[in-house]
Formats: C-alpha cells, structure tokens, sequence
C-alpha cells in the first residue's frame, strides 16, 4: 500500500465512534490503488486497525464490491436476487458465463472483464438487470447482454 | 440479586449474566434445564449465530436466545413449551440443510452434538429435496487440525477461540450466505500451541486431530478424571482408555486451573506411558526379577547403614507428594541429609504453559526437598526416584539404587534399577505451581511388574526392618499423614479432595 493510501486511511479513524467502523471506508481507499486488495494489503489493513489480518478477509470476501484478486478492465455483475431470477437472470447468467469462457467470480484470460453475480440492484420493475462498471443494463436478455459485453473495450 | 423463574422454579442468579449463562452458573445446564446450543460457549465471547437456544420469556412475544439475553428481576423463562419445542425442530432442520449426514463414517458420531440435538430436538425426516451444497472433504488446516467442510454448522466457535485464547486469530469465516465457509487466511495455517481445543469445541465432526481421528469409536472408551504432568500447571484431564490403553487427553473443565483448555503438548502425552518404559528390573545391569531386585537394594542400604557410609536420595518432581512423603521417611531413619531434586524447564506463556516441565515441583518443594543443580554430591549409596539428573550427577556414588518409570542412561550406572508404576498406574496427588493439590487415580493397569516409587521406597523399608514402614502400604494413610506433619496440607488428603482440588493453606 502506497504511503499517501496508508495516512488517508488514518484520518479516517476520528470520524467513528470505534476505529474498526472504519474499516469498510479504508478498504474501498485500499482497493483504489489496484483495483483489488491482495492478502498482503490486507494484512497491512489489518495492522493498522490493530485487528487479525483474517478479520479483515472476512469483511474483503462478505462484500462483493471488494475483490481479493486481480479483476479485468470492466466488471459485469447480474442481479440474482428473486425478482431478476424469476425473469431467467440465472439462466442469463450462465449463457453470459459460457459466452465468455469465465465462471462467476472469474476473469476472462485476457483481461478484458470480470463477471460476478451481485444482490438486489434495486431495479426490479426493469428485470433482469446487468451493472456494467456503475452504469445499469435493464429488460435484458441473451442477445441484447451478449451485444453488451461485446461492446466492451 | 435477581430472581428468576426457569420452568416455574426460581433461581437467584448474578446480575449482568445472560439467561444461558446464569443457568450455566447454577450448574443446571443440559443438567436438569436441557437448553441445547451450539455456538455459547462458557469461555468464549458471545456469538448468537446458531439460534438453536431460544426460550419463551414472558411478556416478551417473540422467542429470545437465551445466549444473549440478559436476565432481570422477576423474569419467567420457559424453556419446555410447545413454541421451544417447534422453533428447535425448525433450527435443526436449516442446520441440517447442508449437512451430509454421513455419521456412519464419521469420527464425531457418538459424542457430536449435531447427531445428540437432531436426535433429540430434530424431525425425524428431511423435506429439502436440494442438493447439498458443493464442500471439501479433509482439508489440513495446519499440522494438528483435518477440516471436513461439509460437516461444519458455521458455529464460529474455533473462529472466536483463535482470536480470544491463543490470540492467533487464524481462522475467520469468509464469504457470505450460502457461500459461508470457515477457512484460515490464505497462506497461513492453523498452528498455534493450543489448536488442537477447537477439535473439543467444535460440536461436529467438522474439526477432527489429526492424532485421534479414525483411532477408535468414541463408544469403546471411558473417560477417567486426572491430571496432565506436562508442567506445573497441572490442566485437568479426561483421560479415554480402552482395552488398557489411552487414546486421547480431553481437556477437563476445572475453572480454578485450566477453563476449558489444554495446550497440544499436555494433551499429546498421554503416549508417555507406552513408550520408553523400564520393565525388567536390573541388577548391574542384568535383567532380573522384582524380589531379587529389591532384596539387593535392601542389601546395600543395610550394609551401608552398618559402616555408617553416607546414604542422599534424589526425589523426583514427577513423582507424587506420597511418594516423595515415604522417601523423606526412608531417608529420614538412614540418617541422611533432605533429598534433593531437579526440574526440566522450558517455554512458558500467560495461558497455561509453565516453565516447570514437572507436575509436582511445588510438592517436593512443600514437602521440605531442595532443587539442586549438581545432584546428591559424593555418598556410598543413592536413593534416586526418576532420572531427572544423568549419569554425571553420581560419579562421587558407590552405589546407585534406581526407582525409575523409563529407560535413560542413568541404567546404565545404576547398581539396581526398580521399574515403577507410571502416574497413570496409581493413585495420589500432586501440588501445582498454584499450590493446588489435585487427585488423580489409576487410568491404566500396568503392563508388566511394577509398584508406585512411594510403595517401592516402603517395601525397602519394611526389607530394612524400620518401624514406620511395617504396616502394609496405604496411599491414602501417607496423605492422611502429610497433613498431620505439614501445615499447609492440613484437611487436605486423597480421601477428602474431589477431583477439583484444593488449594494448600
């Protein structure tokens, strides 16, 4: 972790009651640098926050918002939660899977994207939903998904 | 001090303590108030992830863990009620969801509390038609501990043990939901000196040694109360034996001692008494039989006695406090000066592990020996209990008599050597570093000939014709006596300590 992330993330301990109630806010500042937090930034987290370095890893791996390894250049999440699976998102997100050669939670071996299942996006009139890199995908299916992450650099 | 009332009998119970906890402090835990659990644990932080504990309180609508909620004046607890009854059964069965319920293969079935709770609180058939969910089978966490995925509750009780006892902190839950799993960060492994308790705590078979696993059936053994010698600390012990033969150490709850715990090394000693040990008596060095052996060494103390030759005796800190009483005895009639001893020391930490690798240092303290680091100095006879000194420690000794539980190099120099019975094969006590005197009694039969070093010391003394040794020999007569002439033992004795123990006055 660069010396400039480490003294952000001291700062942001005085603004919580508990200096682990920062813990979430720092990792985001830790996952900035390189776009995952490794399990040596983790450890270097966790002296920081005076905590066990598993503990840490057990807050990086409940989020999916944070990674552990090496992510490609664009993220494709597909909502699974009841309302976008019971619109065929799981389906979709397996045809989107075997499209591009990658299980969720992996990378394509170019680089080029990541793809993962993510919860409730909140946009549930608009099911099945794909967050591409922030930006929401709505009324999907194979084809128009597919089109999608085919534009992707 | 508020009262409460458990299945309409009321209890006074400590103030601050939850409801589980204050039943546990009344003893009445699965012991007359049947609240099964899996996550509480009585010496780790509260968890309240397994929900299996829920009790009717009144005026309160909902179930309440009883975990987690702190009791109060007046509060009515029912724990037996239809409500309980069905949010059990209803626990169970998400518990089980994921559970391969592989018991004929497993090495908890018989002592697992997922097996004794669905057995007892569970329904009796399965409704998911889901495949359970995909988990590894045998996973080495670190060098003690093998982890079975698929069995683990998700309890988080090793989690929370690893960081709150040892303070090693090498396992954590990752992931979420159904994605769960307990892993140990990435590239660490579970070793610590303590790791082998979350296979105690762990109420499945998810966590198994690597030591005991696959050994025996649990069904086959019997657990008899004692105590570790590994150090001075003295952790109280489950031994488990069958057909003659310890299998494990568990860890005996003894809360003035060890809590819960023991650490690796203690619990792995149980294997002291099969290894090693001397089971012939020898004459310079010449099998031989027990009458003949202890003849000689009468032989030699008699004619010793006649010349008026120095005798010193070397007591052990392994031995037990009667033992060391009835050499003081024997040392006392020949004239000789108080015998010394020596302890091996070694690493120590705040938890449990002393630096006295002797479980009754503080006895042979107490009772009036002295630590030396030479040994006994220049003397025409030796009495020596256990080979805590080498052969070096004698060479101003004409004549070495040897009491010993195993082989070492001091056979070698020994004029006559004496098997003796191990601590495992007698009854007695020892005094730990705390000054507590703890009982333990025999786990094992011992395999060949041999005596307790207390009862080898009086037989020598009966063969000497000395008065105090005619009657025939009596453990618990000597600790009866150890009271009478210590003060600090007064009221102590085998017969009057339970297998808690008791501090020295």
């Amino acid at each position: 972790m660069r010396a400039e992330t480490r003294e952000r993330i001291e700062k942001l301990f005085d603004r919580y009651p508990e200096k682990r109630g920062a813990l979430l806010p720092a990792l985001y500042l830790a996952q900035a640098e390189r776009g995952f937090v490794d399990r040596e930034a983790a450890r270097e987290v966790a002296e920081l926050f005076d905590l066990a370095p598993v503990e840490v890893m057990e807050v990086l791996t409940f989020y999916n918002m944070f990674h552990t390894e090496p992510q490609g250049r664009h993220h494709v999440y597909v909502c699974t939660s009841l309302p976008c699976s019971l619109r065929g998102s799981r389906t979709l997100l397996r045809e989107l899977g075997e499209h591009l050669g990658v299980g969720p939670g992996e990378t394509t071996a170019d680089g080029r994207i990541s793809l993962d299942r993510e919860e409730c996006l909140g946009s549930c009139g608009t099911a099945p939903v794909l967050r591409v890199d922030g930006r929401y995908c709505e009324n999907l299916d194979l084809d128009s998904a597919r089109r999608i992450v085919d534009e992707l650099e | 001090m508020p009262t409460i009332q458990i299945d309409g009998k009321e209890y006074e119970v400590e103030q601050g303590r939850t409801v589980l906890q204050a039943i546990d402090d009344l003893g009445l835990l699965m012991n007359g108030v049947e609240i099964p659990h899996y996550c509480w644990h009585p010496k780790l932080s509260i968890d309240g992830s397994c929900r299996l504990c829920q009790v009717e309180i009144e005026g309160v609508s909902k179930l309440q863990i009883a975990c987690n909620t702190l009791v109060r004046d007046g509060m009515e607890i029912r724990t037996t009620t239809e409500a309980v009854r069905d949010a059990r059964e209803g626990v169970m069965e998400l518990l089980l969801v994921n559970h391969p319920l592989d018991c004929p293969i497993c090495d908890q079935a018989g002592e697992c509390k997922l097996q004794d709770y669905a057995f007892e609180y569970g329904a009796k058939h399965a409704r998911t038609r889901e495949p359970r969910r995909p988990a590894k089978k045998a996973i080495e966490l670190g060098p003690t501990i093998v982890f079975d995925q698929e069995r683990c509750i998700l309890c988080r009780r090793c989690v929370r043990f690893c960081r709150e006892v040892p303070r090693t902190g090498e396992l954590g839950v990752f992931s979420r939901g159904e994605e769960s799993r307990l892993e140990v960060f990435p590239g660490m492994k579970l070793d610590n000196p303590y790791s082998m308790n979350v296979a105690d705590i762990c109420p499945v078979g998810a966590l198994t040694t690597k030591d005991f696993r696959f050994k025996v059936r649990v069904w086959f053994l019997d657990d008899v109360p004692s105590v570790c010698n590994g150090c001075s600390k003295g952790c109280n012990v489950w031994g488990s034996r069958s057909n003659n033969r310890l299998y494990r150490y568990l860890p005996r709850r003894n809360d003035a001692v060890n809590q819960t715990w023991i650490c690796d090394t203690g619990r792995l000693s149980y294997k002291q008494f099969s290894e090693g040990r001397l089971s012939l008596p020898r004459i310079r060095g010449r099998e031989t039989g027990y009458t003949e052996a202890l003849a000689a060494a009468v032989r030699i103390l008699s004619e010793a006695r006649e010349a008026g030759a120095a005798v010193v005796g070397v007591a052990s800190p392994f031995a037990a406090n009667e033992d060391l009483f009835a050499l003081r005895g024997l040392l006392s009639d020949l004239a000789a000066p108080d015998a010394v001893y020596t302890v091996p020391r070694g690493d120590s930490d705040d938890l449990l592990i002393q630096a006295e690798k002797a479980p009754n240092a503080a006895g042979a303290r107490e009772l009036g020996m002295r630590e030396s680091a030479e040994g006994p100095g220049k003397a025409a006879v030796a009495i020596v209990l256990g080979h805590g000194f080498g052969p070096e420690a004698f060479e101003e000794v004409d004549a070495l008599i040897l009491i010993d539980t195993h082989e070492s190099p001091l056979l070698q120099a020994a004029e006559v050597a004496v098997p003796s019975r191990s601590f495992a094969e007698k009854l007695g006590t020892f005094t730990n570093s705390a000054r507590r005197v703890q009982r333990f009694q025999p786990m094992l039969e011992p395999r060949f000939e041999a005596w307790s070093e207390g009862e080898i010391v009086w037989r020598i003394g009966a063969g000497l014709g000395l008065d105090r040794f005619r009657s025939a020999y009596d453990p618990a007569a000597i600790s009866r006596q150890i009271a009478e002439e210590f003060p600090a033992f007064a009221g102590i004795s085998l017969e009057s300590l339970d297998d808690a123990g008791r501090e020295l006055g």
